[in-house]
């Protein structure tokens, strides 16, 4: 057991922690929420100079080749700057690719994600808003050398600024087949913003009669399937790596907050009650912390773990939505204004919460593992 | 980073296992209650067992007979005691008065004493507590008032684990009642046979006989059983909490408890019937499996951390909180499961696993509250850790 950083790992955190103090200041996310797209925009081409989204990928595929844990390990520090970014959509697609595409399609997208010519996004979940990949009723039919694409998906982050969709379809209605769908400017593809609570744009694309190479297909039938839930697990890890960060920066907060709020001529955090509060708060985001990085070191050995994710996730999207509202009542009034930012935190923990499989849906997931 | 065991760790708790195999009966399931003769004689037997192959004291130096084990190597061998319920442990002697003495005894005391806790031979409890002394420790009233080369010690300490079987204990006595609270507290050794001696048993709510109050009236203790200088006491006692509060035994029961639990919804029992095919029952299941991860990744978190050399105190308290507290909800959760069968008593013919999850849950209602309750560590937490102001 070791719980420590290895020095690439604090080399990593050291200058993501120096560029996101700079780049992900609450005035950009305040921004990148009320709608300012050139926010996102100069922020990822800053991220794509260094190298982030190139990180997992492979150095075959012109990537850094670095492991899920010290993917980790930046993903803490951009939860903890609630940085409005794309890097968990652009490595968690790229990831799969890499596990499950055909060498083609491999060699002809990942240096392309790597150097941030093609910025891509999952899309899997529809109407019924389930990560499960058995549920897909997007259609395709087969069309010559092309996949013709028909229906929608929702909740897709960033579809604004991808260029690609890393989109789960169904052939004739039957086999599933993971497809990277060129989006950008793309003739039948509509996307509709929607008012999300993360504060980063999330829209519902709809797919008519848009036409696909099928050297886009990363995996079909059964691959597919595991493709998708593969997805969901190192997703739901990222997430947890990003709310770790998140809970870190809130019980910082509302330490410093308490310490200097006064009352009866004390500081309201010499109080037990409150101390308590901030006792529990602190075990939260350890705890989650744990189990994140536990989970993406067992993603560095072994790829995939059902149990691992499931268990980082869902103890991230609980206790670090838990630990915000905590968060709340130990800011009193002035933490339930517009004005201060303890809301922006809360927003996206609650938003994080729903993704790559809430908690119940995990939960299930790890019940099943647990042989129940 | 790297969440796994090493060869050498992972070939250890491999032979501890396998030596539990063969030393455990068969159909053991635990927990141990020392009041029972036949569970005590398991005790020793283990006890004995574990010293014979150097793991009893093995997180002790080479000089004094252990092996200078790292602090994961204890944790991973307390969590294994623990999974398996097996008693032998020993706890006061190896863990925590042993390494006190090394630190703060005389020469001729740790030639005397270490020895015998590494053979297995003498059980040591532990004097701190008093029927007005709970949490707040350093107001005990214990008295002990010298007398030529003796100290006369009167007075009582409670809710003391395993009284009735110790041979030894070591207690702080008030020494100098005038001196400012912590100041005045003396660590003193005591043999349990000393005449004024009297240990009375105290019955816990699970209907165990596992502590006592012990009574002091004028036990005569010569002045070489004093560790540590005089009215210099509380520091030596507080050494000995440090190595009390970890929470790698709670994790552990509250892995086996669970394990237990699945294996036994997933079984033909007529009382789960129900339960098997209820999803809230696998989505509650499922976050106790998450809960119990947790709680165990903070256990080897401390012992991460004082391998390095550090004294990781505020997260030796998060480990005994979350731990403790998981294991409750463990408990709680199996006794709900077997539904009216869960509060059968242990003996009903009826009864469900022997009763035991519905005895545990009840007997485990000391965790929160004992070796510094969670709210004391909350305090800890928040003061220490997070640097919160005191006042």
């Amino acid at each position: 057991m070791d719980f420590g950083l290895t020095e690439t790992q604090e080399l990593i955190r050291a200058s993501a922690r120096e560029f996101l103090e700079d780049r992900s200041k609450s005035d950009i996310v305040r921004a990148v929420a009320e709608g300012d797209n050139e926010a996102i925009s100069s922020l990822w081409k800053d991220i794509v100079a260094l190298g982030w989204p190139s990180l997992t990928i492979s150095e075959d595929h012109g990537g850094a080749g670095m492991s899920f844990s010290d993917l980790a390990v930046l993903l803490e520090e951009l939860g903890a700057s609630l940085a409005p970014t794309p890097l968990v959509e652009s490595s968690i697609s790229s990831w799969i690719i890499e596990r499950f595409a055909p060498d083609s399609l491999k060699s002809d997208m990942l240096p392309q994600i790597a150097n941030g010519d093609i910025l891509i996004t999952p899309a899997i979940v529809e109407q019924d808003a389930s990560w499960d990949p058995e549920s897909t009723k997007v259609a395709a039919t087969r069309s010559g050398s092309s996949l013709v694409i028909t229906g929608e998906k929702r909740f897709v982050a960033f579809a604004e600024q991808a260029t690609h969709a890393l989109t789960l379809v169904r052939i004739d209605n039957e086999e599933p087949v993971l497809v990277a769908i060129p989006i950008w400017k793309a003739d039948g593809f509509e996307q509709t913003p929607v008012a999300h609570a993360s504060g980063v744009p999330v829209s519902s694309l709809t797919f008519n009669e848009l036409e696909v190479p099928v050297g886009n297909i990363v995996a079909t039938g059964n691959e597919a399937i595991e493709a998708v839930e593969e997805l969901t697990a190192a997703g739901g890890v990222a997430r947890a790596a990003q709310l770790a960060g998140l809970g870190r920066t809130v019980v910082d907060a509302t330490v410093e907050y308490t310490a200097n709020r006064e009352q009866f001529g004390r500081p309201v955090g010499t109080f037990q009650a409150v101390q308590h509060h901030l006792a529990e708060m602190a075990i939260a985001a350890k705890q989650v912390n744990h189990l994140a990085y536990s989970a993406a070191w067992t993603f560095s050995q072994e790829g995939y773990s059902v149990i691992a994710a499931a268990q980082a996730k869902i103890a991230a999207s609980d206790k670090i939505a838990e630990l915000c509202w905590t968060a709340h009542q130990c800011h009193g009034a002035i933490g339930f204004t517009w004005e201060h930012d303890l809301h922006l935190y809360t927003r996206r923990a609650l938003a994080w919460k729903t993704d790559y499989g809430d908690s119940a849906f995990h939960k299930s997931k790890l019940a099943s593992a647990m042989g129940l | 980073m790297r969440f796994d065991f090493t060869p050498e760790e992972k070939d250890f708790k491999r032979q501890l296992s396998s030596f539990l195999d063969d030393v455990l009966p068969t159909d053991w399931h635990g927990p141990a209650d020392e009041s029972r003769d036949d569970h005590w004689t398991l005790n020793q037997d283990i006890k004995k067992g574990l010293a014979e192959r150097g793991w009893l004291v093995m997180s002790w130096p080479k000089e004094y007979g252990g092996a200078d084990s790292s602090p994961m190597m204890n944790t991973i061998f307390a969590e294994e005691m623990a999974y398996r319920r097996a008693p032998g442990h020993d706890r006061f002697g190896t863990r925590m008065f042993g390494p006190t003495l090394m630190r703060f005894g005389t020469e001729e005391q740790r030639k005397r004493h270490l020895g015998s806790i590494a053979r297995g031979e003498i059980q040591w409890c532990q004097g701190y507590s008093e029927p007005n002394s709970g949490s707040d420790l350093a107001s005990l009233q214990t008295r002990a008032i010298e007398d030529g080369n003796d100290f006369l010690v009167t007075g009582a300490k409670i809710w003391t684990s395993l009284a009735h079987r110790a041979d030894m204990m070591f207690m702080l006595v008030r020494t100098d009642p005038e001196a400012a609270p912590h100041k005045g507290i003396s660590l003193i050794l005591v043999d349990m046979k000393s005449p004024g001696v009297e240990v009375l048993p105290i019955v816990n709510m699970a209907g165990v006989h596992s502590f006592n109050q012990v009574v002091f009236d004028n036990v005569r203790v010569p002045k070489s059983n004093l560790v540590g200088d005089l009215n210099d006491g509380w520091r030596a006692g507080m050494t000995v909490l440090n190595f009390e509060r970890s929470g790698i035994d709670y994790a552990a029961w509250a892995r086996a408890a669970l394990e237990e639990m699945v294996d036994y919804v997933n079984s033909d029992e007529a009382a789960v019937t129900s339960a098997k095919t209820d999803s809230t029952v696998r989505i509650k299941l499922a976050e106790l499996h998450m809960e119990v991860e947790a709680a165990r990744l903070m256990c080897y978190d401390v012992s991460y951390r004082q391998g390095k050399g550090e004294i990781p105190s505020s997260e030796a308290s998060m480990s005994k909180v979350a731990a403790s507290e998981v294991y409750l909800k463990v408990l709680d959760y199996g006794v709900e499961i077997l539904g009216m069968y869960g509060v059968l008593e242990p003996g009903s013919d009826q009864a469900e696993l022997q009763g035991r999850f519905f005895k545990m849950r009840l007997f485990y209602t000391s965790g929160p509250i004992l070796a510094g309750t969670n709210e004391i560590q909350k305090n800890i937490i928040a003061q220490r850790g997070l640097g919160l102001p005191r006042k």
